[in-house]
């Protein structure tokens, strides 16, 4: 029971240090213990020096992360959906190929891939754009071998031949009784989807060179990198900004992964358990 | 399934393909010039790359080790009967998968930083020295990744059907022996697949060292992620950070490959040996 609360101590120390380190003034964070609290909360203080930075240069970059996170979790849920039914569902040549073809990707690193990807991308006009980013992340393995081992245990043969018989086409079968069907599934593939992405900083690092295009993790990067320059103690309160930025970027993610946990759970365990 | 094959395609196998198709190639005021495998020829005799290969195995194989049996004792003790609170002990060891490793990286490097820090002041320790540096990241992606495994190993034992503990403790086990004898084994296949999974994830070590590299100073060449990035941007030279990346892979999943492999024929025999050890009891006992 010491042993538990220990390490529970261990894993939340960094994020109780974030909590109160964001309430202090600049001053305060160097003269007082890091575990001490201040006389005084800033923290409202501190978010609108960050808000004021760069002509609020930070909720661009939120706006961002939202925009990558939203619209990757949302197309690679469907494009997953449509590859798992296809290979659960359909007879075709290579099938298997295909799907062993899919499983071994899942073993290269990926950011292996990445550097070649920026240079595939510049002809292509991708670099420096939302679609540059977005694209390549859709194309999950991951997503297609967890929906099809979903769609292939759930969704029953006998709908699909009573729904053929009715003369429905393809797409509507696809819309009507798949997608309702595999739903549980689709919201977790979709948190786990929202979280990589929200956590991807590789990628964009590489692939994007406009501070305004840059989702959080890169903006604050940049904010970090400022800390080793003269300006840091004199006119901005760089530490400040970055610890406040770094508590506003993780916060709305805690929450969410603390309301949703069992989805997430449910997904990555059914994805890499049975592997 | 044709807009997955075509992303798939357009955005994992082509970039690899064309990884491997440029790094054929040096560039030259601007045009490319066919050298076939010179490139990697010299990356043999590139010193830096691989010691930062050899740093990033060192890594691997540390972190993994640490943070895999941190993650067992974690998911072994929360299964026992003797643990309470156990939903609220399995949330806060997973959380840190919800903190982006960039945020994780910078929480940590603060609480390094000896100006911020009055308690390594009083220890006259420096976690962002160079010859603590390599241990300071494997606390962080330690961090990051311990409950994750912890939930994967968590989720297969619960998949375990009650009846054969029942069996083992009418048989008079405890719970350390239940933990040791029956749900260690039963684990294997997820401990492999988490013990792969650590070591692609490991090989790609970039984002802690890039980030802590504010803070305190680091090579350049100290992953070869981080070399590999150097390399493209900041002496664009995009064919050789290409051959690089091409055989950082190559070694990634041939290290990988013989992992599996090995554990595939110690596993076999394993189960060979147990057959015969209980094959020589019966045989013993009549």
């Amino acid at each position: 029971m010491v042993f538990l609360v220990v390490v529970a101590v261990y894993f939340l120390i960094p994020v109780v240090w974030l909590l109160i380190a964001s309430t202090k003034t600049q001053a305060e964070l160097q003269s007082t213990g890091i575990f001490s609290l201040p006389k005084r909360l800033e923290l409202l203080q501190n978010i609108r020096l960050l808000f004021a930075y760069n002509n609020g240069v930070f909720a661009r970059w939120f706006l961002n992360s939202i925009i990558y996170s939203g619209s990757v979790a949302i197309l690679t849920c469907l494009v997953s959906a449509m590859a798992g039914y296809a290979l659960a569902k359909f007879d075709f040549r290579g099938r298997e190929v295909l799907f062993y073809v899919i499983l071994a990707s899942m073993m290269i690193p990926g950011t292996v891939a990445t550097i070649p990807l920026f240079v595939i991308e510049q002809p292509l006009h991708l670099v420096n754009t939302y679609l540059g980013v977005i694209l390549p992340l859709i194309a999950s393995p991951f997503g297609v071998y967890f929906l099809r081992i979903y769609i292939r245990d759930v969704v029953p043969n006998e709908m699909l031949e009573a729904a053929k018989v009715d003369g429905a086409p393809e797409r509507t079968i696809f819309w009507r009784i798949v997608l309702p069907v595999i739903r549980p599934a689709i919201v977790t593939l979709l948190l786990i989807s929202f979280i990589g992405t929200w956590n991807n900083f590789f990628l964009p690092l590489v692939l994007l060179h406009n501070q305004s295009l840059y989702p959080l993790p890169v903006g604050v990067d940049v904010l970090l990198s400022l800390i080793a320059t003269p300006a840091a103690d004199q006119s901005m309160p760089i530490y400040q900004l970055v610890i406040t930025a770094s508590l506003l970027s993780i916060l709305p993610m805690i929450i969410g992964f603390i309301l949703f946990r069992k989805q997430i759970v449910t997904g990555l365990t059914q994805g890499s358990v049975k592997l | 399934m044709a807009p997955f094959i075509l992303l798939f395609i357009a955005f994992l196998f082509a970039p690899l393909l064309y990884a491997f198709y440029t790094s054929l190639f040096i560039e030259r005021f601007g045009q490319p010039i066919f050298v076939g495998f010179r490139n990697y020829v010299n990356a043999f005799q590139d010193g830096a790359f691989w010691s930062s290969v050899v740093n990033v195995i060192r890594y691997a194989i540390l972190q993994g080790v640490i943070m895999i049996v941190l993650s067992l004792i974690l998911a072994l003790v929360l299964d026992t009967k003797y643990a309470r609170w156990k939903p609220l002990f399995r949330l806060i060891y997973f959380l840190p998968y919800a903190v982006p490793g960039v945020f994780a990286s910078i929480m940590w490097g603060f609480l390094y930083s000896k100006p911020l820090d009055p308690l390594l002041q009083a220890l006259h320790f420096d976690p962002l020295s160079s010859a603590a540096l390599l241990y300071s990241i494997i606390n962080i992606a330690t961090w990051e990744w311990a409950g994750y495994n912890m939930t994967l190993y968590s989720a297969s034992l619960t998949g375990v059907s009650t009846d054969l503990y029942e069996a083992a403790i009418v048989d008079g086990c405890n719970e350390f022996q239940l933990a040791w004898h029956i749900k260690l084994p039963l684990l294997r296949p997820t401990i492999l697949m988490t013990v792969i999974l650590s070591f692609i994830g490991s090989m790609q070590l970039f984002n802690e060292p890039f980030l802590l590299s504010a803070l305190t100073p680091i090579s350049q060449t100290f992953t070869p992620n981080m070399d590999i990035y150097a390399m493209a941007f900041n002496l664009t030279n995009l064919p050789y950070a290409a051959t690089l990346a091409v055989l950082l892979g190559a070694i990634t999943i041939f290290i990988s490959a013989c992992v599996m492999i090995a554990a595939r024929v110690i596993g076999r025999r394993s189960r060979e040996r147990t057959a015969l050890r209980m094959s020589s009891e019966e045989v013993l006992s009549t």
